[in-house]
């Protein structure tokens, strides 16, 4: 039990030295039917993957759960309505495909917290275990940056648009889970040159401790 | 699975070339494309000879930079590189430098030859993108010919102007306020005169003029002008022609704009053919003029080193023979006499198109009034026998077809030119084609302008006839542009089977035939083909879009022309071997006969459906 957590735990060290343009990256978002992981529901999952520093929008994927039970928030905020739902995977299925990418890729999130949240809480009912290498959030890594300038961060200021903004990245209208992936993805691209600032970024530069 | 990148896709469609082909484009391009942050860390990391890509920015700012380290242009959101490797096949050459970061999307070889494949469109606008990056970075690199720069690029000074009621005195103050030499007298922002130091003494000091008298009184009325487009060599000709040395600058609508003079000129300028013009146009006698004219195929040879458009150098010779046409028609009044009546030099074929080669030779008339006693024609007789001699003695050959003012068919009045213009109108015989397409280029050199100009009235309404139309149409038609079946490439051989296209006969020729056809239609009068093309722009017979294809076609023709003139094979001039292309050489050529024949096709369809 001991030799077992402290082996994770080397590997996970041994992983936040590599550099991070080395490593392969899923970036991942969700559309949700409210905040609470005990009542509401995914109702869509989206990801994109970032290969030696190229997001791979060839490979690309959206799917919609068709098991949804019901669209609480309004169907337009989401773009996708019920008749949309019928074309979707079971979220068994989804969840398959998603996770035969953790074991070489490291999870992206913008707000992980809710997420990731949202994905534990479906692979624990699904009977599915997932353990992902490391997770990172556009969100902290943002936090951590203003925090580190000495800036005051308000209430808004991590919102996905807002960071985007801060480094001048296109306005992206449509809240379609593709959407936000893609754009969590650039994001995470800009922040890691900023970061950076043409040293080799290593995973732990990136992570919120 | 729903792979919907639907801010990617927004965002492409609305970019050319995709905005004007199906949209199953787009949606091939959004779900084909990987997208990078490009920064100056990763930049060079990119733009790989071994993965060649395009690229298409969406966000940051870029400097493409050549191998010598000059900006070529500067990259924005919307903007596409990395095509020219992808169309060659070539290394990559330029480098990018980031000037702020931002996203790039990339599309690799092999998806951009399948939309190449599918879509015409996507492929003829890279095509042409790099054959303008080509010529526009050919153009940057040759030393800048001086005279082949546009009037607007000379011009510092702003427009110094007065309305035609100022007084003289004030019109002087004004003067001194600007250090100028000359001002410009407007009248609703268009040019009703001109004043110069040189009036202020000759004709108000010297003749005892009240200085508050309106300037009106004094400027010179009606006086030379040029256009800021034209190019630099224009504004030397005119001057040096009319003997002024202030030349007012208007644009596109008459505005007075500025003034450009000799000294702006002569500081511009080195040893140049202009220099000679302008000698031919001073030459006391002809034993001067000969020597001058001895000097052009030297001259030409060493200036064609410097410029790599063959049209210029179409124009120069022209502007060359223009200049010692009139010369001699002045020099023969001087020992005559002066013209008993007005009259008009004109010329026809390559020297009216401006279009001459060393080889032309003399296409020139003479138009007379009607009804000339024989004593005035006698006179006019011997003006076109000295001209076309002298002409033939400066190295200008006779014409074959005895195109010249020596010939009594090319010397006429008014009502017998139109009689045998006519004449090829009326029965459009193959022969009659054939004149028509030489007689209807005609362009005035000396004389009286206002003669020429009824003339013009008189040919364009007596060839507005529909039979005539359609026959031409027709015999453009008939001339096939060398491509066969399979868009192979149709070679003609000698008699020493040597493999070829005529670029001239099967591609320039026609052009010229057919916009000769549409200008005639419109009634524009003018000669050079170029020039024809921008004023059909006004004219609703053709779409804009194929007249700029036609004038793609045209330069690209004209410049590959150039090529034949270095002639490893001993090829009959102006052909070309099209294996010795490269393959996006041929392709452009391919591309350009391509649309040379829908150019046929369409002139074909519209002024000859009746007789198909």
């Amino acid at each position: 039990m001991v030799k077992r957590w402290l082996d994770r735990y080397l590997s996970k060290k041994k992983l936040l030295a590599t550099s991070a343009a080395s490593q392969r990256y899923i970036v991942i978002d969700l559309e949700l039917t409210g905040l609470d992981v005990k009542q509401h529901e995914i109702v869509s999952v989206a990801w994109v993957l970032i290969e030696q520093q190229c997001i791979k929008l060839s490979q690309a994927a959206h799917y919609i759960n068709k098991d949804v039970q019901q669209l609480e928030q309004s169907p337009v905020f989401h773009g996708i309505a019920q008749k949309d739902i019928i074309t979707g995977q079971s979220l068994d299925i989804i969840l398959t495909k998603l996770s035969d990418y953790f074991d070489d890729a490291i999870l992206v999130f913008h707000n992980a917290s809710l997420d990731w949240g949202f994905l534990k809480h479906a692979f624990k009912a699904q009977g599915m275990v997932a353990k992902p290498r490391l997770i990172l959030d556009t969100f902290l890594i943002e936090k951590k940056r203003l925090h580190q300038q000495g800036q005051e961060i308000g209430l808004d200021d991590l919102t996905l648009a807002a960071c985007r903004a801060r480094y001048q990245l296109p306005d992206y209208h449509n809240h379609h889970a593709l959407t936000d992936a893609t754009a969590t993805a650039e994001l995470l691209l800009a922040q890691c040159y900023q970061i950076g600032q043409g040293k080799d970024l290593k995973l732990v530069d990136l992570v919120y401790l | 699975m729903n792979n919907e990148q639907q801010e990617v896709a927004q965002f492409v469609k609305t970019q050319t070339p995709f905005s004007q082909i199906y949209s199953s484009a787009t949606n091939y391009f959004v779900t084909h494309i990987d997208s990078i942050y490009l920064t100056r860390e990763n930049q060079s990391q990119w733009l790989q000879s071994d993965s060649p890509r395009l690229f298409l920015i969406r966000s940051g700012l870029y400097d493409l930079v050549d191998a010598k380290g000059d900006v070529i242009t500067r990259l924005a959101q919307g903007d596409y590189f990395g095509f020219p490797s992808l169309l060659t096949g070539e290394a990559i050459q330029n480098r990018l430098e980031t000037q702020k970061e931002g996203i790039v999307y990339m599309l690799n070889q092999e998806s951009f030859d399948f939309l190449r494949r599918e879509y015409k469109s996507f492929e003829q606008y890279f095509v042409r993108a790099h054959a303008n990056r080509l010529l526009s970075s050919h153009y940057k690199s040759q030393n800048e010919s001086w005279s082949e720069k546009k009037i607007s690029e000379l011009m510092s000074r702003k427009a110094v102007t007065l309305p035609p009621d100022a007084s003289i005195r004030q019109t002087a103050k004004k003067m001194k306020m600007h250090g100028v030499s000359s001002i410009m007298i407007t009248e609703f922002e268009q040019l009703v005169g001109v004043v110069t130091d040189r009036d202020l003494r000759n004709r108000v000091l010297a003749d005892e003029v009240e200085p508050k008298e309106a300037v009106s009184t004094i400027m010179s009325k009606k006086p030379k002008y040029i256009f800021e487009n034209n190019r630099v060599f224009s504004a030397l000709h005119l001057m040096l022609k009319h003997n002024i040395h202030h030349l007012p600058v208007l644009d596109e609508h008459h505005k007075a704009l500025g003034m450009i003079t000799s000294t702006d000129l002569l500081r511009q300028q080195k040893s140049d053919p202009v220099q000679l013009i302008g000698r031919i146009y001073k030459a006391h006698n002809i034993s001067d003029l000969k020597r001058y004219a001895d000097e052009i195929p030297e001259l030409l040879r060493g200036f064609s080193h410097n410029i790599d458009d063959i049209s210029l150098i179409g124009k120069l010779l022209s502007g060359l023979t223009d200049a010692l046409t009139s010369r001699l028609i002045h020099l023969f009044q001087e020992d005559n006499g002066a013209a008993p009546t007005s009259f008009s030099f004109i010329c026809f074929g390559s020297q009216a198109r401006e279009e001459q080669t060393l080889h032309s030779d003399q296409d020139n008339g003479l138009l007379l009034p009607d009804d000339l006693s024989d004593q005035h024609q006698n006179y006019f007789r011997r003006m076109g026998e000295f001209v076309c001699e002298q002409l033939v003695e400066c190295g200008i050959r006779r014409c074959p077809g005895n195109i010249m003012a020596s010939s009594e068919l090319c010397r006429m009045g008014i009502s017998d030119w139109c009689e045998r213009f006519f004449k090829w109108i009326k029965s459009p015989t193959p022969e009659a084609m054939l004149n028509c397409k030489i007689f209807f280029d005609l362009r005035f050199i000396e004389g009286s302008n206002s003669l020429y100009t009824s003339f013009c009235e008189q040919l364009t309404r007596i060839s507005r006839n529909d039979l005539f139309y359609a026959a031409m149409a027709n015999d453009i038609k008939s001339n096939a542009v060398p491509i066969g079946l399979f868009n192979q490439f149709k070679l003609e051989k000698d008699a020493k089977q040597h493999k070829f296209i005529d670029l001239k006969k099967r591609g320039v020729v026609i052009i010229n035939d057919i916009v000769r056809l549409y200008a005639l239609k419109a009634g524009v009068r003018r000669a050079n083909t170029q020039e024809r093309l921008d004023a059909l722009l006004k004219y609703p017979l053709l779409n804009n879009q194929d007249l700029y294809n036609l004038k793609d076609c045209w330069r690209f023709l004209t410049q590959l022309r150039l090529r034949t003139q270095i002639n490893e094979e001993g090829l009959p001039s102006n052909c070309i071997n099209p294996d010795k292309l490269n393959s996006l050489e041929r392709h452009q050529l391919k591309e350009a006969f391509y649309l040379i024949k829908q150019a046929q096709q369409a002139a074909a369809f519209k002024f000859a459906r009746g007789s198909l």
